[in-house]
């Protein structure tokens, strides 16, 4: 089996979350692979959070704002 | 005047930026609001804009 | 009520009778869920009004992508099977859009509704319609398909237009290489559609539209072609400037008469003269009519039902002192229905109309809202996780790509898990009265909804939580539908990834807490700064809406800039308008006005400020007020150019009102004067008005005069046009200059001679002069800057004060709670400053009419006992909301600890502190680290 990341992806509500919803309506297909969080602003993404998600084995973490 | 009784609702003509933001103040400050807009949604002309000046915003 | 138009309109100013008319929609609001299946099945496509024809919809169709309210409509002019049925024909067509809703939203025998209803007041905000150039000809549009209006271009740079914001040509797809922008197409020309007046907003949206479709295919060719750029707004001339620098606009000073086709391959030919006076022929691919507006012809149907009148240029009609107020007792007007403007102008307008309003019905406030009523909230403190999952199939749009089923099975094996259950439609009444009863029933104490976003549906699961005796932040959503059926295209893939996210929320909502909802007293008064014709009528609004108001003026009286002025631009007389309103703020027992008293100290919050006044005397008076308004004025500019000071005859456009003018001839006036140029790059918007009606008095009084205005773009904006038409026809010369080749002014004897560089001949010519005037324009004053300390209010970068959106919060500040109003923001006229002094005043009181303010309960909350008052989270806090506190020690002899303090009413819970404490002393309710962290976990889990 080829490789599939996993990638977290830290959304803020107001922009990138928003836009992932426009994805939806607009049935934009991408790959499956991203889990989204959603934050109040990406503002609010800890470093901890980040190094978390890394070593629980994420390939690859997203802050978006 | 404040003989007569006044009713504490207000009609608005027009659901564009400018009917609602009249609409949302009112309601806001305790009136009672009927927004009436001829097309099947509210939002007007601004919602066919692309984007805005002058930070080109988009305009949703 | 959408659909709706108002056709009858009785009774008096308090107690209207409106009669409304609502066309059938033939889909069910309270049943469509907006999923989209119908549109998809319908056969029939038509022209889409929202891409102004250049793309296509359905007959059954919803407005635009993220319209509001988001429910479909069939339009029954176009629907196979509506048409058929309007024709009486026994065996219908089509029908497919009802047999593919799962909702059973479609009725095709939905009628025409009328309501009769009972108002105290009406706004009309009835909007424009775009000029349509298809009968004037002359610019081919409607023959040539690359000839399209701005409007038609704003939906091919639109993302969500008919070429997803790829610019090419209509006629044959080709990439678009060279566009033209021809102004004032319907705006400033009575021979080819009779209108006369300027529409004001077309200069700059054509000035957007060419920078940010330079921004979409990188070297493009734009060129404006144009009269006068009236880029006369807050920050317009700058973008101008920008858009000509940086982004290399072309601007040419040339009214095109017609555009011609160059052969059949789709290019177009203009033929006009450029900057240098040289005959030119261009081609371009492109040409783009800047249309104007105009009032459709149903809104002039409405107003004369209404008996409201209208303009000349049938605009409704108004007074400046009374910007918003039509011809008929409690019938008010916003928007473009009252002449041409731009979007915050006609914000600020909505909430005018608003102010106006409520200062009529303010004895009937809150007679009719009501007040939700909720039963009280379980405490589940100390009870085990007790999770309800609830998956939504949302129809066929969740479940069609994903196994609902499995989903449910797999969500009961998870910790904490009680109860799972599916619904068609969760968010349905009947669904949301049974997701009440399992929380009660079952006892559940936290809920996680699979189903849509929670930007739009979470509001409605907290309100029924509430209405279960539930903590309303007990409810967390998965979004299985937008995250995930609709971008995917694998059933399996697109069931593991809905386990996934519902686990995700299970495992965030397991640490979710009760959050008490915040709420802040507020001071039910308000602080008016600045007694100049703004400020009184700002004070007055709110004081017949019924609060106190305190107003400071800084000099001995009230009154302002409008003192000065003779004549508004329509003709009004200022001074008697001005003593009336001097009068009524007076008289008015609900407002105390300080005059020769200045600011001197400010502290506090939204609802709950604190401001110290200072006399002359040097008294201090302290006052507590709820919300505050500043409306401070502007400044004349003093001229150091043009020898004023030094020759005698050469005055500002003040000085010149009061002037004596007898038995001079020859006037000279100059304009710009102090604004548009480095330093002060932006439009003082009211000289170009007063030099031109100054110009008509004094030809009116002497025809034989000779009266030149030097000017750089004639800003006589919307339905202002009639006086520089009027000035022209009396014979004003209008000479033209641009910034690198200003007048020269020289005493030459008796006389004043001018030179200008004449735009026709190209070369210098010299006026001797009489009289120069120049028109100086309006600078901010010098203690604006420690105003906006005081109270954490911004300045923009021409030193004026900055609201908080440019677009939608035009009078309110960034700070909460503080409003501008007048030329403080940015140089206007009198009608514009009252109308946002109205504006100020209904945005106040939307504050002032509650008790309490009641704040969403995601707020930062501190950890005393991990704080340990670095304080590296007090600096990086946008809002202020931060503040470090001493704490007294404990044990005799100890150092005393700091700890810090969020003040909830600033803080809106973005978590910057959060993400910068290294000690976890602080964290966002909602949002914790404990919450987000359990996500990742979740999410990586598997």
């Amino acid at each position: 089996m080829s490789f599939e990341p996993k990638i977290i992806a830290f959304c803020c509500n107001w922009c990138s979350y928003a836009a992932a919803d426009l994805a939806g309506t607009a049935r934009m297909q991408y790959p499956h692979n991203v889990r989204i969080v959603r934050v109040m602003c990406s503002g609010m993404v800890h470093p901890e959070l980040v190094m978390d998600a890394f070593q629980q084995g994420a390939d690859g973490v997203m802050v978006l704002g | 005047m404040l003989d007569n009784k006044k009713i504490g609702s207000v009609m608005i003509v027009g659901g564009g930026v400018t009917g609602m933001q009249s609409a949302l103040d009112l309601a806001d400050a305790g009136y009672y609001v009927y927004l009436v807009e001829k097309s099947g949604a509210i939002g007007g002309a601004m919602a066919q804009l692309d984007k805005t000046f002058p930070t080109n915003d988009c305009s949703m | 009520m959408t659909l709706s138009e108002v056709t009858n309109i009785s009774g008096e100013v308090g107690n209207f009778n409106v009669t409304v008319k609502e066309a059938p929609r033939y889909v069910d609001m309270d049943k469509c869920i907006a999923c989209g299946a119908c549109t998809e099945k319908c056969p029939k496509k038509v022209d889409s009004e929202y891409d102004a024809a250049t793309g296509k919809r359905k007959a059954i169709y919803v407005k635009y992508s993220q319209a509001v309210p988001l429910k479909y409509q069939i339009d029954g002019s176009q629907c196979l099977r509506l048409t058929a049925m309007a024709k009486g024909k026994e065996k219908l067509p089509c029908g497919f859009c009802e047999q593919v809703c799962d909702a059973g939203a479609i009725n095709y025998n939905d009628t025409e509704k009328t309501h009769e209803i009972n108002v105290g007041a009406i706004v009309m905000a009835p909007g424009f319609e775009a000029y349509d150039p298809t009968n004037a000809k002359v610019w081919g549009f409607g023959v040539y398909p690359n000839v399209v209006t701005s409007l038609q271009f704003e939906r091919y740079l639109s993302a969500t237009g008919p070429t997803e914001g790829h610019l090419v040509r209509p006629s044959d797809g080709k990439k678009v290489k060279k566009v033209a922008f021809l102004q004032c197409i319907g705006s400033r020309d009575e021979n080819t559609c009779g209108n006369g007046y300027c529409s004001s907003v077309c200069c700059m949206y054509a000035i957007k539209e060419a920078v940010i479709a330079k921004a979409h295919e990188p070297g493009l060719e734009t060129s404006i072609f144009y009269m006068d750029m009236r880029t006369h707004g807050k920050e317009f001339d700058q973008y101008m400037e920008r858009a000509k620098n940086d982004s290399g606009v072309n601007f040419i000073r040339c009214r095109v008469n017609s555009v011609e086709p160059q052969g059949a391959n789709g290019d177009l030919r203009l033929s006009y003269v450029n900057n240098a006076g040289v005959q030119i022929e261009e081609y371009f691919d492109l040409v783009v009519l800047s249309v104007g507006l105009e009032t459709p012809k149903h809104v002039l149907e409405l107003a004369e039902m209404a008996g409201i009148e209208v303009t000349a240029d049938r605009f409704a009609k108004t007074k400046d002192f009374t910007p918003v107020t039509t011809t008929r007792d409690g019938i008010f007007t916003a928007g473009a229905f009252a002449g041409p403007k731009d979007i915050p102008q006609a914000v600020v307008e909505g909430s005018a109309a608003a102010a106006a309003v409520a200062d009529v019905l303010a004895p009937a406030r809150n007679e009719l809202t009501k007040e939700a009523v909720f039963p009280e909230e379980r405490n589940i403190a100390g009870e085990e996780p007790k999770i309800g999952v609830f998956v939504c199939h949302c129809g066929s749009n969740i479940a069609g790509m994903v196994d609902v089923e499995a989903v449910e099975a797999y969500a009961k094996t998870l910790p904490g898990v009680a109860h799972v259950e599916r619904n068609l439609f969760t968010c349905s009444q009947d669904a949301q009265e049974g997701l009440a009863v399992r929380i009660k029933e079952l006892g559940l104490n936290r809920v996680a909804i699979a189903a849509c976003t929670p930007r739009t549906h979470e509001p409605l699961f907290r309100e029924t939580l509430k209405s279960a005796g539930l903590n309303q932040y007990l409810v967390e959503m998965a979004n299985i539908r937008n995250h995930n059926s609709w971008v995917h295209d694998s059933k399996e893939i697109a069931t593991k990834k809905a386990c996934d996210l519902v686990r995700m929320a299970v495992a965030k909502v397991t640490f979710s807490a009760s959050l008490a909802p915040i709420s802040v007293p507020i001071t039910q008064t308000a602080l008016v700064i600045g007694g100049g014709v703004a400020g009184m009528t700002s004070a007055l609004n709110l004081a017949e809406q019924g609060f106190v108001v305190t107003l400071v003026e800084k000099s001995a009286k009230l009154g302002g800039n409008a003192l000065k002025l003779d004549h508004t631009w329509s003709g009004e007389e200022v001074a008697p308008q001005v003593a009336k309103l001097i009068d009524q703020v007076n008289w008015n027992e609900k407002i105390t006005v300080f005059t020769e008293t200045e600011v001197s100290a400010a502290e506090g919050f939204v609802g709950n400020f604190k401001t110290t006044l200072k006399g002359k005397d040097g008294v201090e008076t302290v006052i507590e007020h709820g919300a505050g308004v500043v409306a401070v004025g502007a400044d004349a500019y003093q001229p150091t150019e043009y020898g004023y000071g030094e020759i005698a005859g050469v005055v500002n456009g003040i000085d010149f009102d009061s002037a004596d003018k007898a038995g001079k001839k020859n006037f000279v006036f100059i304009q710009c004067v102090g604004s548009r140029e480095e330093g002060h790059m932006y439009c003082s918007k009211v000289c170009c008005t007063h030099s031109v009606q100054s110009a008509i008095a004094l030809k009116k009084e002497d025809p034989s005069r000779n009266v030149y205005i030097l000017y750089r773009d004639m800003r006589t904006y919307a339905q202002r046009e009639k006086l520089y038409r009027e000035a022209r026809s009396l014979g004003v010369m209008f000479i033209n200059y641009e910034i690198h080749g200003k007048p020269q002014v020289t005493k030459n004897g008796d006389v004043i001679d001018v030179q200008v560089i004449d735009h026709v001949l190209h070369r210098p010519v010299i006026i001797k002069a009489d009289m120069v005037v120049l028109a100086s324009g309006i600078r901010p004053k010098s203690d604006f800057k420690t105003l906006s300390q005081m109270y954490k209010i911004s300045l923009d970068g021409d030193g004026f004060f900055q609201e908080a959106h440019a677009k939608l919060r035009p009078v309110d500040f960034a700070t909460d709670g503080m409003f501008v109003a007048g030329m403080a923001h940015y140089p206007k006229p009198l009608e514009e400053s009252v109308a946002q002094a109205l504006a100020a005043s209904a945005r106040a009181a939307t504050l002032l009419s509650k008790l309490e303010v009641t704040l969403d309960a995601i707020k930062a909350q501190v950890d005393s006992s991990k704080c340990d008052g670095c304080a590296l989270c007090v600096d990086v806090c946008p809002y202020h909301a931060i503040s470090l506190l001493e704490v007294k020690a404990t044990a005799e002899g100890a150092a005393p600890t700091k700890v810090i303090d969020v003040n909830k009413a600033k803080c809106k819970g973005c978590g910057l502190c959060q993400a910068t404490c290294p000690k976890e002393g602080v964290a966002v309710a909602g949002f914790t680290l404990q919450q987000l962290s359990s996500q990742v976990s979740a999410a990586l889990a598997i």
